[in-house]
């Protein structure tokens, strides 16, 4: 008895092991690498641990390129595109979950299909579009694009959660003189908050990951992203390891504090878009 | 129900949709059609002189010769059949692994959000890194054991599947997760019946799992398929398409060609073949959700 119950413990250990190595060794690494020296780095056999560790590599990765603009950049870009987004999303989702609309699976699904058309094969025209348009180097060239990235998804995640809305609560208000627009407002979005959240987050993510994008319609430096602005830091033949792991670590902590904090709600998000969907 | 009140519902839906009909028509409705009607003229911006006279299907019949076109298409196609099913997988696995029953569910949850969280980008240079000749993780692990450093990203075979692995991990959580949520809405009874009929544990997984998974399977694979197609930040990351142009994929040949080569006519061409593989894997999609609309 006693020895069956250890053996499961050692399973559930073990498999929480590798799961967890798997997913935090890449960070880890970087972690470890950003606290090295050059000369430590160039070491042979290579060192895991830091021998004596440096935070010289971070000071750097602010001086020798604009990483604060980058992240700046990125904050605007990110932040506009999610409020659009979730505020597009979510009355698309209302109207295709609560309203009688005809044919409404129909066009749900042609939503879907238009808006999960891959970005990167209009990457031509789109291109032309933004120069026409002005718009080359401007946040808004981004902006754009990328809130028809999460389009689907956040769509996804809201429908699910207006669907679980009882339709009563709408009617009563309605009988209480308010408008259908006054009931969504008052009633079905703050009861839908988690979900409006959710798909905030998840919005939020995929415009800080966009790369092939920002690198085309925003060249020059000071307009760079962050996932753009983390290739800079190589020259043609160098690759100063401990700078770009510093400026990596750097990139990486906003997104990872936000995720820890709202994990629950990222797992709700982006298994109803995918369950569901 | 009064016809009018149906009316004013109806049109109150229409412009609740209207601001995302406006953002799919500039970002998506307007650059397929001025990509399909760039892909007939003859657009390079590096001979000015040529005017942009109409070709008509020169552009394409020019892919169907260009040896460099059919490489990045493989190399796409490869990346594809290798890291779909891996992913799926090495997905699987995971979900299994995660759905013991943990005291606390946080550690494990986080590992497989981190992944997905990380940008594609950073997840190709972090595994340049891993993958470094000299001074990398895995030849450091070789040299370990005995075996001889391997020059990984330098090599035409190898560099492939250096990027396959890398696509491989950043993937599967994603996958993981999906999954996860499918194992956890499997009822336990299912289990608790088969175990008094006496099936042992591959055959529940065989006969149980894998069946009440199968949606969850589906929409994922679908998801992981679409996002293959359209692969470049791991391979741009990892070796810029190189040695030579081994690892080039699709969309970073489109990206040179366009950006680099400033060849608009033979890129929108190049764009719209790739467009057309997509079509066929999200009308896939689009059957599946009809389907299960029609279901419920």
């Amino acid at each position: 008895m006693n020895f069956a119950a250890l053996k499961t413990k050692t399973v559930v250990w073990f498999a929480a092991l590798i799961v967890v190595v798997n997913g935090f060794f890449p960070a880890v690494w970087i972690l470890f690498t950003s606290l090295k020296t050059e000369n430590e780095l160039l070491q042979f056999p290579i060192t895991y641990i830091p021998r004596d560790p440096t935070l010289v590599n971070y000071y750097q990765a602010f001086t020798e390129k604009p990483l604060h603009l980058f992240l700046l950049n990125s904050v605007i870009v990110a932040g506009s595109s999610t409020i659009i987004t979730v505020i597009v999303s979510a009355l698309a989702a209302y109207a295709l979950t609560r309203l009688r609309m005809p044919r409404r699976n129909l066009l749900m699904g042609l939503l879907m299909a238009v808006a999960m058309f891959p970005l990167i094969s209009l990457i031509v025209p789109l291109f032309q579009v933004m120069r026409e348009l002005g718009l080359l180097n401007t946040y808004l060239s981004l902006i754009l694009p990328y809130t028809v990235l999460s389009l689907p998804v956040c769509t996804l995640v809201m429908a699910s959660f207006f669907q679980d809305i009882s339709p009563d609560l709408e009617a009563a208000a309605m009988v209480d003189g308010c408008t259908r627009v006054q009931a969504l407002f008052k009633i079905i979005l703050p009861l839908a908050a988690p979900g409006v959240f959710t798909a905030a987050i998840l919005a939020f993510v995929n415009a800080w990951d966009e790369f092939l994008l920002a690198l085309t319609f925003l060249s020059r430096e000071s307009m760079r992203t962050i996932s753009v602005g983390i290739t800079l830091y190589q020259g043609e033949f160098a690759f100063p390891w401990p700078l770009i792991s510093a400026a990596l670590i750097v990139a990486i902590v906003p997104v990872c504090i936000l995720i820890a904090i709202f994990q629950e709600r990222v797992v709700g998000g982006l298994t109803a878009g995918g369950v569901k969907g | 129900m009064k016809p009018s009140k149906d009316l004013s519902e109806r049109a109150l839906g229409w412009l609740l949709l209207s601001p995302v009909a406006l953002l799919l028509a500039i970002v998506v409705i307007y650059p397929v059609g001025q990509l399909i009607y760039s892909s007939f003229f003859t657009i390079r911006l590096t001979e000015p002189w040529l005017g942009t006279p109409f070709v008509g299907l020169e552009n394409y019949l020019k892919a169907w010769e260009d040896e460099r076109f059919w490489g990045a298409l493989m190399n796409t196609l490869l990346f594809i059949v290798v890291t779909v099913p891996g992913s799926l997988a090495v997905g699987l696995g995971l979900a299994m692994l995660a759905n013991m029953p943990f005291k606390r569910k946080w550690p494990v949850r986080l590992a497989l959000l981190l992944p997905w969280a990380l940008p594609l980008v950073f997840a190709g240079l972090i595994f340049r890194w891993f993958f470094d000749n000299k001074l990398g993780f895995f030849n450091d692990i070789l040299v370990r054991i005995g075996i001889e450093p391997q020059p990984w990203l330098t090599d035409p075979v190898l560099a492939k599947i250096a990027i396959c692995f890398t696509i491989i991990w950043k993937s599967s959580s994603f996958m993981a997760l999906v999954l996860l949520a499918g194992l956890q809405a499997i009822p336990k009874s299912l289990y608790e019946a088969a175990e008094v009929d006496g099936a042992s544990k591959w055959l529940q997984f065989k006969e149980i799992t894998i069946p009440m998974l199968m949606p969850a399977i589906f929409v994922a694979l679908i998801f992981r398929t679409i996002t293959a197609i359209q692969t470049f930040d791991i391979p741009y990351a990892m070796t810029g398409g190189g040695p030579g142009e081994a690892t080039e994929t699709l969309a970073m040949y489109i990206h040179k060609t366009t950006l680099d080569f400033l060849d608009f006519g033979y890129g929108s061409a190049l764009a719209a073949i790739m467009f057309i593989v997509s079509i066929i894997a999200t009308s896939g999609y689009l059957k599946y959700t009809q389907r299960s609309a029609g279901r419920d």
